[in-house]
């Protein structure tokens, strides 16, 4: 029992590390950005073609370097970050809103049809495998996964800090501005697209900083591990706990992943119908995402809107309370539809 | 008789389909503003429901036609309902999460429901003929011409009637329609009953015209529809058709001499394209007013 509540809490604590990037271009920017899961996958494949060696004949991948893991990641992530240069430039330029998300979900089913279609690059559809245990230094089987689930709790600390710390910082604030009112931001002299760019690669980059992460959790991977749509519970997880507040995003990704993504492993799914219980689970993610969006669209830990990043209440009380003085004033606006009136 | 004819004949064939299902997709955000990501499910719906209809109660082609649209109008119904007026008053970015949450719970409710394995209709194929220079299927054409006579109601209702003319009005300004007396939540309704009907007709072709279906069929049909859409013009029922026609053609040829695992890549290049260069679709003139809002 043990080593499967290590199993799923390290599992939450990866993506916990991609749901802070994800929030970073969500939360902050205020960019419904689809194609993060591109990123994710794109690190976990980097990083596993450059530590497990050469490709031996029917399979076949680029690189096949030999690397130590930890140079490996951070190579991914470099990457990673280069390829979302790209589709960042391309959709963040003049699309916004519903648009940004379509080039973003149009990137995302691409690349992944490229990679299943195009062998050499990372073994199409059977995919890539072989990182065993990159980091257990003679190690026993339960001791090394004990270590590993550390050393991944440690990197989210980790990122959690520096994530904590530019969501107090001057930047952060002024690219939550630019997704507030972004005329008035530009009319302020702030450049909107370089503020939604950088924002964009820094929550890619941790993108592939859990790709690197996960790649050693699972050792192998293949486009059926990956659909596109699995974004959906990392979006779930950020609208729990709290889009733009780090803490929230955290407390997110566990509520959901060890909550709600396990619990739900609990269904019986009887063996003539397999597909049973994953079904469900999707089925729930989906009337999280929609009943979390309807009626506490701010999740569990409200974002910080104090004017110096901090938060004027304590954001434990904000568990409890519906007050005005905490809530987005954008929700104000929205509700002050003149139709509303006209229609009821 | 050279391989370019036979993929622009292809082409038309699937553009036939994709039309449609893109035509919907665009009536939709016209009458709502939404972008319904839940637009995919709505097709593979029409097309469990017509499998169900041959299947369980031998029915034929055109029952089963009946059955598809039947079952399209009322899903389309049933989102506008139970989903999109209930988030009208929010950004539309929440609406279109919550689509793809729509879209989550519909795709795996039709996997409990048929499970995972693919099903298939046991209409025949069709013969091969040859029309001029292109090569089709008695399959294809019939396809085609009811592609063609469904895109000719869109015009009469849209043009030559009462709901049409107060359809457009509510796509143009919904509160403005609202104080004109125009009932818009009704005709935001029926419009969604059409497009449901037009998304469940074109399940059943692409079902039929790919011979098994799965519940995510749909789903990869979506990404298809959007470009046409935003390729030809969001919101514009004849811009969409348009745009259809061209991504049916581009897609066909390109992946002709390329190989068809690739037509989503080229899909993408060219809504890409479209978006840099002309974000307010090809048959659309005028400054880009639906890009930023």
């Amino acid at each position: 029992m043990l080593e499967y509540w290590t199993a799923i809490l390290t599992e939450a604590t990866i993506f916990g590390v991609l749901a802070l990037g994800i929030d970073m271009i969500w939360g902050w920017a205020g960019d419904f950005d689809l194609s993060a899961y591109a990123y994710f996958a794109l690190g976990v494949y980097m990083t596993i073609v450059m530590t497990v060696g050469k490709a031996k004949a029917p399979v076949e991948y680029v690189l096949g370097w030999h690397l130590p893991y930890l140079l490996a990641v951070a190579i991914a992530v470099v990457v990673v970050v280069a390829f979302a240069s790209m589709i960042g430039a391309v959709a963040l330029r003049n699309l916004r809103d519903v648009y940004f998300s379509i080039t973003t979900l149009g990137a995302v089913w691409a690349v992944y049809y490229l990679v299943e279609n195009f062998t050499p690059l990372f073994n199409g559809y059977n995919g890539v495998f072989g990182l065993f245990d990159p980091m257990g230094g003679g190690l026993s089987y339960n001791a090394y996964h004990y270590y590993f689930f550390a050393f991944c709790l440690l990197v989210l600390f980790l990122v959690y800090l520096l994530v904590m710390r530019l969501s107090r910082s001057p930047f952060a604030r002024m690219v939550r501005a630019v997704r507030d009112d972004e005329r008035a931001a530009s009319v302020y002299g702030r450049n909107v697209f370089w503020a939604k760019y950088r924002t964009y690669l820094c929550g890619a980059g941790l993108a592939g900083l859990s790709g690197g992460l996960f790649a050693a959790y699972i050792g192998a991977f293949n486009p059926l591990d990956w659909k596109p749509t699995e974004i959906f519970v990392l979006y779930a997880a950020i609208l729990v706990g709290g889009r733009g507040n780090p803490r929230g995003v955290v407390l997110g990704s566990f509520i959901v992943y060890v909550g709600f993504v396990e619990m739900t492993r609990y269904i019986p799914s009887p063996a003539a119908r397999p597909e049973l219980g994953p079904a469900l689970r999707q089925i729930l993610i989906g009337l999280l995402i929609i009943l979390m969006l309807k009626f506490r669209p701010n999740g569990l830990l409200p974002e910080r809107l104090g004017t110096d990043g901090t938060n004027p209440r304590r954001s434990w009380r904000a568990l409890f309370s519906r007050s005005k003085f905490l809530r987005d004033p954008r929700e104000d606006d929205a509700v002050a539809d003149p139709a509303d009136a006209v229609e009821s | 008789m050279s391989i370019l004819w036979i993929s622009v004949g292809m082409g038309l064939a699937v553009a036939a389909i994709l039309a449609l299902s893109a035509v919907a997709f665009t009536l939709e955000y016209a009458v709502s503003r939404v972008v319904n990501l839940a637009h995919g499910e709505v097709l593979t719906i029409g097309a469990y429901a017509a499998y169900v209809g041959e299947t369980n109660f031998h029915q034929n082609l055109y029952v089963c036609a009946v059955i598809a649209t039947f079952f399209g109008a009322l899903a389309g119904m049933a989102l506008n309902f139970g989903l999109i007026e209930r988030f009208r008053n929010q950004k539309p970015l929440s609406t279109l999460i919550a689509t793809l949450g729509a879209s989550l719970i519909l795709q795996n409710l039709l996997l409990i429901g048929f499970g995972g394995a693919s099903v298939s209709y046991e209409f025949a194929q069709g013969s091969l003929l040859h029309v001029g220079p292109f090569l089709w299927t008695t399959l294809t054409i019939r396809v085609m011409v009811s592609a063609v006579v469904v895109a000719g109601l869109i015009y009469v209702l849209l043009q030559r009637t009462r709901l049409g003319k107060a359809l457009r009005a509510v796509s143009q300004n919904r509160e403005l329609a609202q104080v004109s007396g125009i009932p818009a939540r009704g005709v935001v309704m029926q419009t969604w009953a059409v497009a449901g009907a037009i998304s469940g007709f074109a399940g059943f072709l692409y079902g039929e015209t790919i011979g098994t279906i799965t519940p995510s069929i749909g789903n990869g049909f979506l990404l298809l529809s959007i470009t046409a859409a935003v390729g030809g013009g969001l919101g514009r029922p004849y811009a969409t058709l348009g745009g259809a026609v061209v991504l049916g053609l581009i897609m066909s040829i390109a992946g002709t001499y390329t190989s068809s695992a690739y037509q989503l890549v080229i899909a993408f290049g060219f809504l890409v394209v479209m978006l840099l260069f002309k974000p307010n679709g090809l048959f659309v003139r005028g400054r880009a007013l639906t890009v930023r809002a």
